[in-house]
């Protein structure tokens, strides 16, 4: 697998992701699984390809450009470490999976499994999804299909218009044992969806970034365009480069000899510049960069988001906390 | 010129074993008392400088990628970032030795517009002008001088690079006390000094080409070590607040957690400057334009750590241990220093600018 080149997932994803964008979750995991995209991490067992997450890391930016309603850092992921036939499913596009990113369950044993209690929240694409994965309190984490009983699916939270986040009540919800994942697994799991998150950042900030330099360079006001003010040159010269900082940490997080710091810096590095970009866009694109139709505020809206998922303060307090106490006094 | 027969304890190793050696020649080499972040630090003269830097080169840690021919170590920039991130761990003193921010005339950084002279004399030539913002000029031996053998309209064109002999006849020079009360950077007085044929670097238009190649250089290679050496002065700072009550307390505040956090990674974004810009040399691409990303962004990181730093530090104890006084002091001076940072090397202004028109490749607009 050594002679693929993760450039070339960024073209055939964007391709993929053009020609989906404004379908369903469901058509848009149809279209990507055409071409296999949605089986970069999943083992060759479920029909993946069983990539490193540097390949799944612009496929994840074009969708993030195309503002996809599909859960793709989720889908990916779970693909990766669920059994084998829903793996399978995943990779296929025959459903979508999940993960909650702030849960609140309990789970009681049983003799083929678990019993689960609780809530289940900040999960993106609730309402196409099939599967979900949820942290229980133990460590563990249950996959648990989003049709079986005692499951009801709360109100969708509006602020993510690409990809809405839910809640989801369990009461007494059944999952058989092969369905119920070691802590461990979780925890890769978390770390990976951190390095996944500042892709979308980033796929999302180039796209605005690039309208923002096209509207600067087509816009005429006072007589003369946008782009002949020293001031406009030298804001988008600072949004390039905060993008190509973020860019730069991504790639020392996907490096083979990474610190494990690495990826938590990506994420938070991608919450400070990512949002900043597009709100530096929308800035350059005047009034029009407030309407409702202009895609700007929805990647704006979906950055911040993925911000949420992840906890970007406490990130940030997670890299403080291992600064200070790995410094002796 | 000869080719020097260096000893090196680093000749013939690379990777890991080239860094392990360099850590071990460091810790046994580098002056304790030169360390900042240590209670005993005593600010090194400009003699004890030279010797240190003196040192360094014998033990493979400075002129690492110089060509063997003109006496360096003959290493790749592989070798060169490896020596710099092991410097860059200690808190040693700055290299006596610069490059690239001599080349700027009374025309500030506009290089294109500078009008310090070269005339031709006999086989050699003969400089007649005055310079400004030339660093260390008043400890330095050589100066690298971009001067004008054309009209000041030909801009670009008509100007030659020379290494000048600092104890050349008719050559003056006036330190120039800084902000921070030290002398870094001097005026040059040309009067008539005559540079023989062997001190003129390339052909007399091709100094501009020249001039640009040693500036992107320098945004992108020299002093490779700073992102290291901003990690060090992290851990400096939170040692030395650890060594004090009322610090330690701010330490636990989540607000300063959160600033400490981002500087982290502000130090991080420049390491994701500097490794790939070793592997595109290494690779045999040039720099370019990227350096301008690196400097711009290195520069402003390191003023906002420096302001971090001094907030903190100024709400020690009162009875706070000298390690703590020593760090306020350190600090202190990075802080005063890093205003020149946006400064030297093209201004962030001119960063930007460069940015805007070779890496965004904006067009002009009417």
């Amino acid at each position: 697998m050594t002679d693929l080149d993760p450039a070339e997932f960024f073209e055939s994803a964007r391709r993929a992701a053009a020609s989906c964008a404004g379908g369903t979750a469901a058509e848009q995991a149809a279209r990507l699984a055409e071409d296999g995209l949605l089986g970069v991490l999943a083992p060759e067992a479920a029909g993946g390809l069983a990539l490193p997450l540097r390949f799944a890391v612009p496929v994840v930016a074009a969708a993030s450009g195309a503002l996809l309603s599909l859960p793709l850092v989720e889908t990916l992921l779970l693909a990766r470490i669920a059994p084998v036939p829903i793996a399978a499913a995943l990779v296929a596009g025959e459903t979508i999976g999940t993960i909650s990113w702030d849960c609140a369950v309990d789970a009681c044993e049983t003799s083929d499994g678990v019993v689960l209690d609780g809530v289940v929240g900040r999960a993106p694409g609730t309402r196409d999804a099939g599967w979900v994965l949820a942290r229980l309190r133990d460590g563990r984490a249950a996959l648990v299909a989003t049709s079986a009983g005692g499951l009801a699916v709360g109100d969708a939270d509006g602020f993510d218009l690409a990809v809405p986040e839910g809640m989801l009540r369990l009461t007494g919800v059944a999952v058989p044992s092969a369905h119920v994942l070691p802590a461990d697994a979780c925890d890769g799991l978390i770390v990976d969806a951190e390095v996944l998150r500042a892709a979308a950042m980033l796929g999302s900030a180039e796209l605005c970034l690039a309208a923002a330099v096209e509207h600067a360079t087509n816009r005429r006001q006072f007589g003369k365009a946008l782009i002949a003010n020293q001031a406009m040159r030298h804001l988008l010269a600072r949004q390039k480069l905060q993008l190509e900082n973020l860019r730069g940490v991504l790639n020392r997080a996907l490096a083979p000899n990474a610190a494990p710091i690495a990826a938590r810096v990506a994420f938070a590095a991608a919450c400070q510049y990512g949002p900043a970009i597009i709100e530096g866009a929308i800035q350059v694109h005047g009034g029009m960069g407030f309407t409702w139709d202009l895609d700007l505020h929805r990647h704006l809206r979906h950055l911040r988001m993925l911000e949420a998922h992840g906890d970007g303060r406490g990130v940030r307090a997670a890299i403080a906390a291992h600064l200070i106490d790995s410094n002796a006094a | 010129m000869t080719t020097l027969e260096l000893d090196s304890p680093l000749a013939g190793l690379s990777g890991d074993a080239y860094r392990t050696a360099a850590r071990e020649w460091l810790a046994r080499n580098a002056p304790q008392q030169f360390l900042a972040d240590r209670a005993g630090y005593t600010a090194p003269t400009v003699p004890e400088l030279k010797r240190w830097e003196a040192a360094l080169y014998r033990g493979g840690l400075a002129g690492i990628a110089w060509p063997s021919s003109y006496g360096g170590h003959g290493r790749t920039l592989a070798e060169h970032l490896i020596g710099n991130q092991e410097i860059g761990r200690l808190a040693l003193p700055e290299s006596v030795n610069s490059i690239g921010k001599e080349l700027a005339g009374e025309a500030g950084s506009d290089l294109a517009g500078l009008c310090t002279r070269a005339t031709p004399d006999g086989d050699g030539w003969r400089i007649d002008g005055q310079k400004i913002w030339t660093s260390g000029a008043m400890n330095a031996q050589r100066c690298l001088l971009l001067a004008r053998t054309g009209p000041v309209s030909d801009r670009h064109r008509g100007l030659a690079l020379f290494a000048v002999r600092m104890d050349s006849p008719g050559l003056r020079v006036r330190p120039l006390k800084q902000a921070n009360g030290k002398e870094g950077f001097c005026e040059v007085f040309f009067d008539g000094v005559y540079v023989a044929p062997e001190d003129a670097l390339g052909k007399p238009d091709e100094g501009w080409a020249a001039a640009i190649r040693v500036l992107s250089i320098e945004r992108a290679t020299n002093r490779m070590y700073r992102a290291w050496r901003f990690e060090n002065e992290l851990r400096h700072l939170i040692a030395a607040a650890k060594c004090d009550t009322r610090l330690a307390a701010l330490l636990d505040e989540a607000d300063y957690r959160q600033r400490i956090a981002a500087t982290f990674v502000d130090i991080e974004v420049v390491k994701g400057y500097v490794e790939p810009a070793v592997a595109a040399l290494v690779a045999g691409d040039s720099i370019g334009a990227r350096g301008s990303l690196m400097k711009l962004h290195w520069s402003e990181a390191h003023q906002r750590f420096a302001a971090l730093a001094m907030e903190l530090l100024a709400q020690a104890s009162p009875d706070a241990p000298p390690t703590v006084r020593n760090a306020q002091r350190h600090f202190r001076d990075i802080y005063l220093q890093s205003r020149a940072e946006t400064i030297y090397a093209g201004t962030t202004e001119i960063q930007l600018g460069i940015i805007a028109d070779r890496i965004l490749e904006l067009p002009r607009g009417r």
